[in-house]
Formats: structure tokens, C-alpha cells, sequence
């Protein structure tokens, strides 16, 4: 892994399009600011771990797993008309 | 385009319905392209289904109707993407899933659907929100494998 020591406000590049800045530091905290294209995706690495870990526990779902989530919608309330577009349609 | 679908059988996609999703989504990454299909029983209920991999397909809802109260703030630099500039453009869903006694629904990481343009993302909503919001919904056991 490559090392770079650097002080507040000062920033490291990555390519030619991503810029990280130290913008605080206090105690055992960084704060980074974090530059980047908007098609490049940036997470906290725990959180993306976990997304990655639920999105493929999700992928195992049957369609016989789903039984009895119809009759869970909309209980939420009497809220007037459905939106028409409200559901996952094709 | 027909794919074989484990769990839908043969499906029809008219080029016009698959939905790009340029990131892919995290631990599926190598599916960039999704079909939205309705559920044949449950009309609150859709499939994301992958048109490279018949055996990938995430069941999704639209969270309000099961979180009435359910408020997704998404940081701005994640709708740029999308090319959408807030979410009454798109369609917002979440993914369901199962810890093994319910069904759950990931309220953090919602996928956002630029409908016009047929992009997707999943992406991390603002706030306190589990990833596994519990349905009060008992699910049959789930196989070990994917």
C-alpha cells in the first residue's frame, strides 16, 4: 500500500480526476473531502461491505419466499388513491 | 431479447425495458442490465431480474407502501448520475430480503430508477435507516446457496 504522510488542507490525487483532502483532523478522526466524477461511486467501506453482503443474501429470494407481503401493503393507512405509479410496473 | 430465468422460466425483454444500471450494483457488479417485471401474484411486489445472469433477480417494492412514513433523502452528488435533479422523477424501490425469520426491506440503500431515461442506481440514503427493516412477514426457510 502506498503511504503518503500530509497535513490539513492538503490533498493527494488520484488519476487525474479524483481529489482527496484532508479537511480536518482531530484526535484519532479524519475528516476527507473527497472530489470526484459523479460516475464513480464513493462509500465508507463498511457500508458498501454491508450493502454488498445484503444485496446477495437478497439475490437468494424465491418468488415462494414472498408470500404474505401482498397482504401487508398499504396497510400503513387510509390515505387516498394509490399513485399510478406507484408500484413496480414493467 | 428471451433469457431463461431460473425462476420465471423463459422471458420475453423488449429492448426498450432493460434498465442500465452503469455502477452495477455493489456485490453484483458484473450485472449492469435489469429487467423491471411485475410479480404474477403480488400486485405490491416487482423483480429486478438480470439480463446476463438468469439466475440473479432481486425482489423489490416501493417502500411507502409497507413504510407509510418512510422519508429517503439521498445526497445530490448521488442523483447526478441519474441525470435527475430530484426524486419525483424517479421511481424509488427497495430491495427485500430475509434475515432468516422475516422478510426485511434494505431502507438505506434504495434503488433509484431514472424512468425516461432507463437508468438505475442503487445508492445510500441520508440518516439513520436499517438495512433490514423487519415485516412483520415469516419467510420459509432459504436455501443456502445463491
Amino acid at each position: 500500500m502506498l503511504v503518503l504522510s500530509r497535513q490539513r488542507d492538503e490533498s493527494i490525487m488520484i488519476g487525474d480526476n479524483i481529489v482527496v483532502t484532508i479537511v480536518d483532523i482531530r484526535g484519532d478522526k479524519v475528516r476527507l473531502g473527497i472530489n470526484a466524477p459523479s460516475e464513480i461511486p464513493v462509500h465508507r467501506q463498511e457500508v458498501y461491505e454491508a450493502i454488498q453482503r445484503e444485496n446477495l443474501r437478497a439475490a437468494r429470494l424465491e418468488p415462494g419466499d414472498t408470500e404474505g407481503l401482498g397482504r401487508l401493503a398499504d396497510r400503513g393507512a387510509a390515505q387516498g388513491p394509490k399513485k399510478p405509479n406507484d408500484g413496480p410496473r414493467r | 431479447m428471451r433469457i431463461n430465468t431460473s425462476r420465471f422460466g423463459r422471458i420475453d425483454i423488449d429492448a426498450a425495458d432493460i434498465i442500465s444500471f452503469p455502477s452495477g450494483l455493489p456485490g453484483l457488479e458484473g450485472c449492469r442490465e435489469w429487467a423491471l417485471l411485475a410479480d404474477a401474484t403480488n400486485d405490491a411486489l416487482g423483480w429486478l431480474q438480470s439480463t446476463t445472469r438468469g439466475d440473479v433477480a432481486l425482489a423489490v417494492v416501493s417502500p411507502r407502501r409497507f413504510v407509510p412514513d418512510y422519508q429517503v433523502r439521498i445526497p445530490r452528488s448521488e442523483l447526478t448520475p441519474l441525470a435527475i435533479a430530484d426524486l419525483r422523477q424517479a421511481q424509488v424501490v427497495v430491495i427485500v430480503g430475509s434475515n432468516g425469520k422475516t422478510l426485511t426491506l434494505n431502507l438505506k440503500a434504495p434503488i433509484v430508477i431514472n424512468l425516461e431515461a432507463r437508468t438505475g442506481r442503487q445508492v445510500v440514503a441520508s440518516g439513520e435507516l436499517p438495512m433490514q427493516y423487519e415485516l412483520p412477514c415469516a419467510t420459509p426457510g432459504l436455501k443456502k446457496s445463491a
